[in-house]
């Protein structure tokens, strides 16, 4: 039973980290029709920044803003150079960011090497939490905590805020809210940093549990996509609910059958694609 | 016995009915017109009839046989047709090659793999005949997306009526069109002869007038009134519909439902 | 495509004896003057330039069997590889663990394994097709099959036994034609050459059908198509086979040419190569993928002389490349001068 519950944790912090890969990149393609396919590779870019800085620094934190900070850079020059002319040309942008995707860990290879690197658990998060008889890490306590408050920022940001509605209505019809006046652009513009942000902050959170090296952005892509495409796009809550569905199948799947592991994602993936192809939660566009 | 019968059909889309407990028949070699202001469920009965959206209840039979489930194909092979509001042809094709793709849509050849279709004499001499019809053929080799929107207006009624039809279902046919290109058109639905039953959906009066042998009236995704084009155009009921939305009557080019 | 159709379009009208198709000249010479050139070039150039128009045959017919769904269906595959990797494992596989020798009895058995995961995969494939920004921009679709490729992948390296895991087969043998005729691999050129050459006819043939032009109908507008009778989803599935097996039959030949086969042939990188040739090549034209095949190998293997350690970049800034600046793709550029060429002289 115990091992169970601790299972579930990881599981639950292991879906937590998913959530903040594939938030950004459900952002990036459920509401704007734009697919990143770097957002992987760009994930691992940010978790080498937060090391480095961390190495350089000495401090989590400052990794953690250098990399949001370096990813939202890298989003506006990704998008105002390359996706922004690519409107509506969903296999052109596809193929450009793999392209993307590949000099980015040819480049991160360049710089820091082949050797994965794992990042000590910031001081101050630490040790374990007793709950009877049973002890949860910190670290992953923190990472579930932070994911909710940005699962929460989100969602609100959805529902709420005006950003939010111009989204959804730009998701029905991008010509109309344009035609009432909304700078679509603009909003585009700054989704699509929001979501390359919160892939650094995602890639420096994970990077104590994860580690980094240069062949990880190809895993974490097809991650990010298979919880997209299980969760259902255009909603942060379909996003959150295939986290929680891979995270906890993936982690329950290692520790229990640990001989169709390496594929039971994929497994979940295929069914879903079956059963609903638009995801759990999902728009049905036909 | 009717050639298409519509049996109290309805959908629903969320908690809107779109279209709600419609019914009526269409006897064969009959020109029926189906208007209504915009946002009447013209458009929804229409793909409902084509078989894009399913209803979710009621019936459509065609020449007996039920195909509420049946697909747009199946349809097709049963010997429905339809023609599209926004042309909807083979763009980057040329003029030749949307008629044979057209063509061999109902054909048995359509899944050959081996032969080259181009080298299809008998497709080729359909073709020269399905052009000649509508004065494209001289424009064969033309890329369609270079051709004139009047030209391409009336590939796009061959490509209706490719797959010889009993039933064609004209959706907006002279949407965008000048006045004498309109009137072009009309003649040529009015030149269909007997053999091939019309539904349409439009705005433009003169076309519908011109064509139509009996009119219904969509209002809400209700039928509102049905009868002949006089009756329709003296009836008050109509007018009251059509008071607030003059627009919709008149403006041919007038938006998608 | 629109080039493609307007040289073979055919007046009806004309006897059948004044009828030269334009094909003739512009697809048929060509590749008769490249399939002259290629026979009799390994006796003047050294074996490993051979070698490497080996490389380029068995790409392009992997970027063109990509093409016959990308380009004139208009299926954006990003997940090609699994079909060019179940080719080139099941033949070693049939070889190393299940020992049939006989090159002939191990092709048609590779491919008749492509078609039926193609079968497999095709129809959760087909059913997100639509879903997600409609057809003309199939993300779902799009995701999917990049998940398939590395579905197969993992699947290779968890079945161990049959699959030599995460290091793949090594040792295949060269192709044993049967009558006691082992093919060397200097040799295995001029299979390869006969083997892809069949191939392109084939292909040829099909996308000049009257399937081919159901194709490209629904690449251009396949609610148009649904209307006039064609059953899409059944071209499409079909289409999809079709592409998987010729795409096995590069593995198969590739498995001979690299005598290994790892895992990650099934994935990701392999299908980054096939896609990459169909935009380079343009996915406008049949020989595109070919000709981008050329080039690509070519760059391939300047940069492995000269800038060895940096080819994976360049590789990425190929794709970058391609889409920013040549989005027509080289291909279209080269067979233009080819038609405008043959045009001048005629």
């Amino acid at each position: 039973m115990s091992q169970f519950l601790v299972t579930g944790l990881n599981g639950l912090s292991y879906a937590f980290i998913l959530f903040l890969l594939a938030a950004g990149f459900s952002l990036t393609f459920g509401v704007m029709g734009v697919l990143n396919l770097a957002h992987g590779a760009l994930f691992m870019f940010g978790a080498y920044v937060g090391l480095q800085a961390v190495d350089s620094f000495g401090s989590f934190w400052v990794g953690i803003v250098l990399a949001f900070v370096a990813l939202a850079v890298i989003g506006l020059g990704l998008y105002y150079f390359f996706l922004r002319h690519l409107y509506n040309k969903v296999p052109e942008q596809a193929v450009l960011t793999i392209g993307i995707a590949i000099i980015v860990a040819n480049v991160v290879l360049w710089i820091w090497g082949p050797r994965a690197k794992i990042m000590q658990t910031p001081p101050g998060l630490t040790g374990v939490i007793h709950v009877g008889t049973l002890a949860f890490p910190i670290y992953r306590v923190f990472i579930i905590v932070v994911g909710l408050v940005i699962l929460g920022i989100l969602w609100w940001m959805q529902d709420r805020t005006r950003t939010g509605a111009i989204i959804r209505a730009g998701m029905d019809n991008k010509e109309m809210t344009v035609a009432l006046g909304v700078n679509y652009g603009l909003v585009s513009t700054l989704i699509f940093l929001l979501g390359m942000a919160l892939a650094g902050l995602a890639g420096v959170m994970g990077a104590p549990i994860l580690g980094a090296y240069p062949s990880m952005g190809d895993n974490l892509l097809l991650l990010a996509l298979i919880v997209v495409v299980v969760g259902g796009t255009g909603y942060i809550q379909g996003t959150m609910l295939g986290a929680l569905v891979i995270g906890l199948f993936d982690t329950f799947g290692k520790a229990y059958v640990p001989q169709v592991a390496l594929f039971f994602s994929y497994i979940v993936f295929l069914i879903v694609l079956l059963v609903r192809p638009s995801g759990l939660i999902g728009r049905r566009v036909f | 016995m009717a050639l298409l019968e519509v049996e109290n059909i309805s959908v629903h889309f969320g908690g809107l009915a779109a279209v709600s407990n419609v019914s009526f028949n269409i006897e064969p070699g009959e020109r029926l017109a189906l208007i209504g202001p915009n946002g009447a469920g013209k458009t929804t009965l229409f793909n409902l009839l084509t078989g894009q959206l399913k209803p979710s209840s009621g019936k459509v039979l065609f020449k007996g046989q039920d195909i509420t489930h049946a697909s747009v194909f199946a349809r097709t092979h049963m010997g429905m047709a339809r023609s599209f509001q926004i042309v909807s042809l083979f763009s980057y094709q040329s003029v030749l090659v949307n008629a044979l793709i057209g063509l061999q849509g109902i054909h048995k050849s359509r899944y050959g793999l081996v032969k080259y279709m181009l080298r299809d004499q008998e497709l080729q001499a359909a073709a020269r005949e399905l052009l000649e019809s509508v004065e494209l053929w001289d424009l064969r080799d033309e890329i369609v997306s270079s051709l004139a929107y009047g030209q391409q207006r009336k590939l796009e009624i061959a490509l209706s009526l490719a797959s010889k039809p009993e039933l064609l279902l004209l959706d907006e046919p002279s949407c965008g069109l000048t006045t004498s290109e309109s009137a072009d058109i009309t003649t040529r639905i009015k030149e269909l002869g007997s053999r091939i039953t019309v539904l349409m959906i439009a705005h433009d009066m003169d076309l519908v007038f011109g064509v139509a042998e009996r009119v219904i009236v969509l209002h809400y995704g209700r039928i509102a009134c049905e009868g002949t084009c006089e009756e329709i155009r003296t009836d008050q009921l109509v007018k009251d519909i059509y008071m607030g939305s003059r627009k919709g009557l008149t403006a041919g080019s007038g938006g998608k439902l | 495509m629109a080039d493609i159709t307007k040289g073979v379009a055919v007046d009806a009208t004309a006897p059948a004896s004044r009828r030269v198709p334009r094909s003739l000249v512009e697809v048929v010479a060509p590749v008769a003057v490249i399939a002259v050139i290629i026979l009799v070039l390994p006796l003047f150039i050294p074996s490993f330039v051979s070698s490497l128009v080996t490389k380029m045959m068995i790409y392009g017919l992997f970027g063109m069997s990509l093409n016959i769904i990308w380009g004139y269906a208009g299926i954006p595959s990003f997940g090609h590889a699994a079909f060019f990797g179940v080719g080139g494992y099941a033949t070693g596989i049939l070889i190393l663990k299940v020992g049939i020798s006989s090159f002939w009895i191990n092709f048609l058995l590779a491919v008749a394994v492509a078609a039926v995961i193609a079968a497999i995969l095709g129809v959760p494939a087909f059913r997100v097709f639509g879903v997600g920004a409609g057809n003309t921009n199939p993300i779902y679709f799009l995701l999917a099959t990049i998940a398939f490729g590395e579905l197969l992948s993992r699947m290779a390296i968890a079945l161990r036994p049959l699959t030599g895991g995460s290091t793949g087969l090594a040792g295949i043998p060269e192709p044993d034609l049967g009558l006691g005729f082992r093919i060397t691999s200097g040799r295995l050129y001029y299979l390869t050459f006969i083997v892809v050459a069949v191939c392109l006819y084939l292909m040829y043939r099909v996308v000049n059908s009257h399937f081919g032009y159901a194709l490209r109908g629904i690449h251009d507008n396949e609610k148009r198509m649904q209307a006039l009778g064609y059953n899409t989803w059944l071209y499409k599935y079909t289409s999809w086979i079709i592409a998987g097996v010729f795409g096995a039959v590069a593995g198969i030949m590739f498995a001979y040419f690299g005598s290994v086969m790892a895992p990650n042939s099934l994935a990701m990188s392999t299908s980054d190569i096939s896609f990459l040739l169909v935009i380079m090549g343009s996915s406008t034209t049949f020989l595109g993928p070919l000709v981008a095949s050329v080039v690509y190998v070519g760059i391939e293997y300047l940069a492995s002389v000269y800038l060895p350690d940096r080819w994976p970049i360049i590789f990425g800034a190929l794709f970058v490349f391609t889409i920013m600046v040549t989005p027509q793709g080289l291909g279209v550029e080269i067979l233009k001068g080819w038609r405008r060429l043959v045009r001048g002289a005629s």
